[in-house]
């Protein structure tokens, strides 16, 4: 990972710290464009609003927990996230042709794609992590659910009523598990 | 070493479960292991992606509000525009038409006409002859509106006798009823000029000629000669407030 981070990483930055300046920036540039290609594809203007909130969710998810780095500029990212957000949904509800969005996207560069393309995957795969969770033991599941709300492990072992040690023992295996379920998914 | 157990190792290892030996002797093997490496990066890969699902979302939530915000201002329903159907639009052509051809033909003011110059009656002196006379003909003509025959009658008896009054005025009447409303304006005009007791009446006459053509400001110029007073005054008066 080689690639410098873009500029508008502070984007990101404005989106994880709730920066209601900055985040009405991005409204200003993006929210008219992304209700135009909803609305011309067959969506309303509720549809839009749902995509737009959703996308900058996943990016919001994706620079807090995952550390996002932005290498593109942020507006045609966000815009391609939209737009393949809402093309997917499309798909699913059924075989509505969609106006060629390609001529539009030529001039989008690789990296815009690829950081797409990646939070894409990312969400999918964490819902995926999500649903291998929901598997796990009533035990395992609530040693992880409260080691991941963000509280020092000491405060959590004492809130569970365990060790320290034994958070740390038993947290480690019940991650194991999950980690070999996922990887026999995969 | 089995995958598992590199598995849980690294599972281990990243929650601080190891001792300081077994830690560094990771750490070493860290080095040269692509594989350990690789499970290392998928869980905490994995690690985070959860954390993302399970952390406590109180900044979520603030974060979500200020989306809330800015949605509303930003995504506003515009008013559906509903399209004027092709047949709607045929539809109110035709409307339009109809009230053009309504206002053009204006049926209510020939019902003013009807109205105010209608009924007209023409008396005819009472002689104690038992003969009946032209005008005697020419009056129960005018007054059953057979105004061609009337008209026949009084235009002879008109050329005959240029000077009486009342047999122009009753011809003029007869030229209005059948459209020949110049030449009726003409001989009213006369009369009007004059200083005979048809003076108003033929006022109110040539009124009623510019009337039937819906000519409303002649109509009104000569609805306003006639005086308070005089026989037609009321009529008139009305037919002004109408028009």
């Amino acid at each position: 990972m080689s690639k410098s981070v873009h500029l508008d990483q502070r984007y990101l930055i404005g989106l994880v710290n709730n920066d209601a300046q900055i985040i009405n920036e991005i409204y200003k540039k993006c929210a008219g464009k992304v209700k135009s290609f909803i609305t011309f594809n067959n969506g309303s203007t509720n549809d839009a609003e749902d995509i737009f909130q959703e996308a900058l969710v996943d990016v919001y998810h994706q620079a807090k927990f995952k550390n996002l780095q932005l290498t593109c500029p942020f507006e045609p990212f966000l815009l391609l996230v939209c737009k393949r957000k809402w093309l997917n949904q499309l798909k699913k509800k059924s075989t509505i042709q969609v106006t060629n969005s390609e001529d539009d996207l030529l001039h989008i560069g690789e990296d815009t794609f690829e950081q797409a393309e990646e939070l894409e995957k990312q969400k999918e795969q964490s819902v995926m992590f999500l649903n291998a969770f929901e598997k796990l033991g009533e035990r395992c599941k609530e040693i992880i659910r409260w080691s991941m709300q963000g509280e020092a492990q000491e405060k959590v072992a004492e809130a569970l009523g365990v060790t320290y040690g034994y958070l740390r023992k038993k947290k480690s295996e019940c991650m194991a598990s999950l980690v070999k379920m996922v990887s026999v998914n995969n | 070493m089995m995958i598992e157990d590199k598995i849980l190792l690294t599972a281990r290892y990243a929650e601080g479960d190891l001792n300081e030996l077994e830690q560094a002797e990771f750490e070493q093997r860290l080095q040269h292991d692509t594989e350990l490496k690789q499970h290392l990066t998928d869980y905490n890969h994995i690690h985070e992606s959860l954390k993302m699902q399970l952390a406590a979302k109180e900044d979520e939530e603030l974060f979500r509000a200020t989306l809330g915000g800015l949605n509303k201002e930003y995504f506003v329903q515009e008013p559906k525009i509903v399209a004027f159907k092709p047949y709607l639009k045929w539809l109110s052509a035709v409307a339009a038409v109809l009230v053009i051809g309504l206002l053009l033909w204006a049926p209510w003011n020939v019902n003013l006409y009807e109205q105010y110059a209608g009924n007209n009656q023409m008396l005819v002196a009472e002689r104690g002859a038992a003969q009946e006379t032209n005008l005697d003909k020419a009056a129960a003509f005018y007054n059953e509106k057979k105004y061609d025959e009337a008209k026949g009658i009084l235009a002879e008896l008109n050329s005959k006798e240029p000077s009486n009054v009342m047999v122009s005025y009753y011809y003029a009447q007869t030229l209005i009823e059948t459209n020949s409303l110049a030449k009726a304006r003409e001989i009213l005009q006369n009369i009007f000029n004059g200083e005979s007791v048809f003076k108003y009446d033929a006022a109110y006459a040539i009124a009623m000629s510019y009337l039937k053509e819906n000519q409303k400001v002649d109509c009104k110029f000569w609805l306003q000669k006639i005086p308070s007073g005089t026989t037609n005054y009321k009529k008139a008066t009305d037919l002004i407030q109408k028009l």
